[in-house]
């Protein structure tokens, strides 16, 4: 039985491209898991689904052109941000409502470029992620910006604390609330693009808001969160990809599986307790 | 003696079963009689417009209401960019009388623009409801409260942002309403105007006095339903400061 | 007349005729819903109920059965999982609804890729497939429509009543969980209807962005749905054209075309609000409050 559970945890990393993509998964779950106790925190988690529809057509522009696909991802956040900013002023008509129509016309976009005959048939790893072809350049960006959020992070958790808990109060504080904000979202992006490098545009919410929340249903403060969330997202890792190796099934769909089986397990026990 | 419309017992209100904001409240309104519902803000007089109307159910004690509840809001709280004229917001009243397959007929088409008609406002029939003053608004919804023809009405601070001439006016409009046999409970932050009605009744997150004005409204009641807010003036009399709300026009 | 019928020539072909057909019955129901949506606050449980048909589009299709009842399935599964969540909007909801989308996607993703191995047809579903409409489509659409403007018709007032004013309409008498329930199921069976054409992905193009587009412009419901309908068909009409002209995948042409359509015109009120002496904007200080 040990040696059971010992070959399905450890005969998936025979293979240097299963390592890398652990590698990969491993960095990018700890950042958005991390991450994703503030965006929980600060009611983003719709606000990050969006942004992550909404950016692919910076990604389907960087793979017609041949350029890297962070690059593309940038562009595609700046505009889908800008995008999503601009509907929410249209006059009359809810957020939410402006939203989906940015997100409706991202997608579109995105859609047409990509499905665009010439274009060489890449459009499910735009949306889905394609973890076991990341090359070294995209894994050594990956491991600079895991370690920039993560110590910003560190340096910004008080005043991150201070402006959820209470935006007014932080003010007579001394943190601006602006500042912080802006602080967040940038996180956010740079989170968004290697996430989205390893698990797709319709995907990297998994990563990002369910390690995060399982941690929620299991302790209220907000390091210990941080630290549980940051451990389920590895765990979800290996045990995601090693299903895939196993049960021969799309890697980057199976380790988002893990991740929402991980946050419904959590919530059975918190509801259990 | 005029019917009993609404009879309140050891009624408690809130919005949690373990955390009731409002307790102890013990009062009934009969036909005709106009009731102002005083306290401060957070002291929960819309808690009890709330649970009166059915919005909310009672935590403890008894409540009884004869008939049909009429509720006109606060018009912050409606929704000013919905596609509605003041006429579709009156015919919003017909609603309870009507069975749920029927759409409101010519008749009560008529009843709604009649209603209009009671508030002022049959110029403004077609316009849209959030183009009109905050005041236009209130009346609007006063007309729904009368198409709905129910004998209990409540109002959440009407006068808020009313000026003088059509403060006049609604109080001419709830004064007809009473005088035809319709119980009003009225939340205000006018100790004066209460003065001038049947009822008062004071509220700080318990009911502190019920009564008829002259009966109820002391010193002593007036402290403890205000405490801070209450500014004493030159020749001992006591004062509610006008309360600050957000421009309604 | 040479010209226009060279122009028209698209609308020749049997299959794009087909699709007209279906996107003429679509706007009906999407102009009643449509206004529903956007009034009651729907958007995102319409995007939600569209993106959760995709595991069992792809169900049906692996085991061979009718992709409407694939679709509606998981469709209303994830509505009976909402309506049971409870009404509050709050981001404890909003999390578990998310996820609750991403294990769908995931789910079709392995389904199609690793358990029927057609990966071929996951963008077709997501983005949808205008162009192979059949006749099943074309019932379920027109029955979908037809009960939309009935339910519309009846429970309309009622519906709007809540929207309106949701604290007073106990009062009123029209706070019925089952007035509540009729819509979002009515709103679930239009995605279903939907996805069909444009694909889970893409649903808002029809039920959202004309609705939200005819809003800047109308103010009363019953010209707004009119309008909604006749956007709806005309958008369509072109995108499906345009599609066809440069062979472009039709349910992506036809949201990009309603999203430009929104934007100028949402772009055009703003600078018509903005101008100074326009009267209907100013604070209604002319009449006595």
């Amino acid at each position: 039985m040990l040696t059971a559970i010992g070959s399905f945890l450890l005969d998936p990393w025979e293979q240097a491209i299963d390592r890398r993509a652990l590698l990969e998964l491993t960095l990018v779950g700890v950042t958005a898991a991390a991450l994703g106790c503030w965006v929980l925190f600060y009611r983003l988690p719709f606000a990050a689904e969006s942004l992550s529809h909404a950016l692919l057509p910076g990604l389907a522009v960087a793979a017609l052109a041949g350029f890297p696909l962070v690059l593309g991802g940038a562009a595609g956040l700046v505009v889908a941000a800008l995008a999503i900013a601009a509907a929410g002023r249209a006059p009359r008509v809810d957020r939410d409502v402006a939203v989906a129509v940015a997100v409706t016309g991202m997608l579109g976009i995105g859609a047409l470029l990509a499905l665009a005959p010439e274009t060489p048939p890449g459009l499910s790893e735009l949306l889905f992620g394609d973890v076991l072809g990341v090359t070294d350049g995209e894994l050594a960006l990956t491991v600079a910006v895991a370690a920039l959020v993560l110590v910003a992070l560190a340096l910004l958790h008080r005043p991150l604390l201070a402006v959820g808990f209470d935006r007014r109060a932080a003010r007579a504080l001394g943190v601006s609330a602006t500042a912080v904000d802006a602080a967040l979202l940038l996180l956010l992006a740079a989170t968004l693009l290697i996430g989205v490098q390893a698990l797709g545009n319709l995907l990297v919410v998994a990563v990002l808001v369910g390690p995060a929340a399982a941690a929620r249903e299991l302790t209220s403060r907000m390091a210990p969160m941080m630290a549980l969330a940051a451990v389920l997202a590895a765990v979800g890792a290996v045990v995601g990809l090693a299903v895939s190796y196993h049960l021969e099934t799309a890697a980057g769909a199976s380790v988002a599986l893990t991740y929402v089986a991980i946050y419904a397990l959590a919530r059975l026990a918190a509801w259990r307790r | 003696m005029s019917r009993t419309l609404i009879a309140a017992h050891g009624l408690a209100a809130g919005y949690a079963p373990d955390a009731p904001v409002l307790t102890g409240v013990d009062f009934e309104v009969r036909a005709g009689e106009r009731v102002a519902v005083l306290g401060p803000n957070g002291g929960g007089k819309t808690t009890l417009l709330r649970t009166l109307s059915g919005d909310l159910r009672p935590l403890a004690g008894t409540l009884r209401v004869e008939g049909r509840i009429a509720v006109v809001p606060q018009t912050e709280r409606s929704r000013l960019d919905f596609p509605v004229s003041a006429l579709d917001v009156a015919l919003m009243g017909s609603l309870s009388t009507l069975p749920w397959w029927r759409r409101p007929g010519r008749s009560v088409r008529r009843r709604a623009r009649e209603a209009l008609a009671a508030v002022g406002l049959s110029d403004h029939a077609d316009r849209t409801f959030g183009d009109l003053s905050g005041g236009q608004r209130q009346r609007v919804l006063v007309a729904r409260a009368l198409v709905q023809d129910a004998p209990v009405l409540l109002l959440d601070e009407p006068y808020v942002g009313l000026d003088a001439p059509s403060a006049a006016q609604l109080d001419g409009l709830l004064a007809r309403l009473a005088s035809d046999g319709r119980a009003l409970l009225i939340a205000t932050h006018d100790v004066e105007q209460a003065r001038g009605w049947e009822r008062v009744l004071c509220l700080n997150r318990r009911q502190i006095a019920f009564g008829s004005p002259g009966e109820a409204l002391t010193a002593q009641v007036l402290k403890a339903t205000y405490g801070a807010e209450l500014v004493e003036v030159a020749g001992g009399g006591l004062l509610v400061p006008p309360h600050h709300h957000h421009d309604h026009d | 007349m040479m010209r226009i019928s060279l122009m028209l020539g698209p609308f020749d072909l049997p299959y794009v005729q087909r699709a007209l057909v279906e996107i003429a019955l679509l706007s009906a129901g999407a102009s009643v819903l449509g206004t529903w949506v956007v009034l009651r606050g729907l958007s995102f449980y319409a995007h939600a109920t569209a993106t959760a048909t995709f595991p069992g589009l792809v169900l049906a299709a692996g085991l061979g059965f009718s992709p409407l009842l694939g679709a509606a399935a998981t469709a209303g599964a994830l509505a009976l999982g909402v309506a049971a969540l409870g009404d509050r909007r709050d981001a404890g909801r909003d999390t578990a609804t998310a996820l609750v989308l991403v294990a769908a996607l995931a789910a079709g993703v392995v389904l199609a890729s690793d358990v029927f191995h057609s990966q071929g047809s996951i963008e077709s579903l997501l983005f949808g497939s205008l162009l192979t409409i059949d006749l099943a489509d074309q019932a379920a659409a027109a029955a979908v429509g037809a009960l939309a403007l009935i339910l519309g018709a009846v429970l309309g007032a009622r519906w709007l009543a809540v929207g309106f004013d949701p604290a007073a309409a106990r009062a009123l008498g029209v706070r019925s969980p089952l007035f509540d329930a009729a819509l979002l199921a009515l709103v679930a069976a239009m995605a279903v209807v939907t996805v069909q054409a444009v694909g889970a992905l893409l649903a808002g193009a029809l039920l959202v962005v004309p609705a939200a587009t005819t809003r800047l412009l109308v103010d009363r419901v019953g010209r707004w749905q009119l309008a909604t309908a006749a956007l709806a068909l005309a958008e369509g009409a072109v995108g499906l054209w345009l599609a066809v002209e440069l062979n472009a995948p039709p349910g992506a042409t036809i949201a990009v075309l309603s999203a430009a359509v929104f934007a100028a015109v949402a772009i055009a009120r703003t600078v018509a609000d903005a101008r100074p002496g326009r009267l209907e904007n100013a604070p209604a200080g002319t009449a006595a409050p």
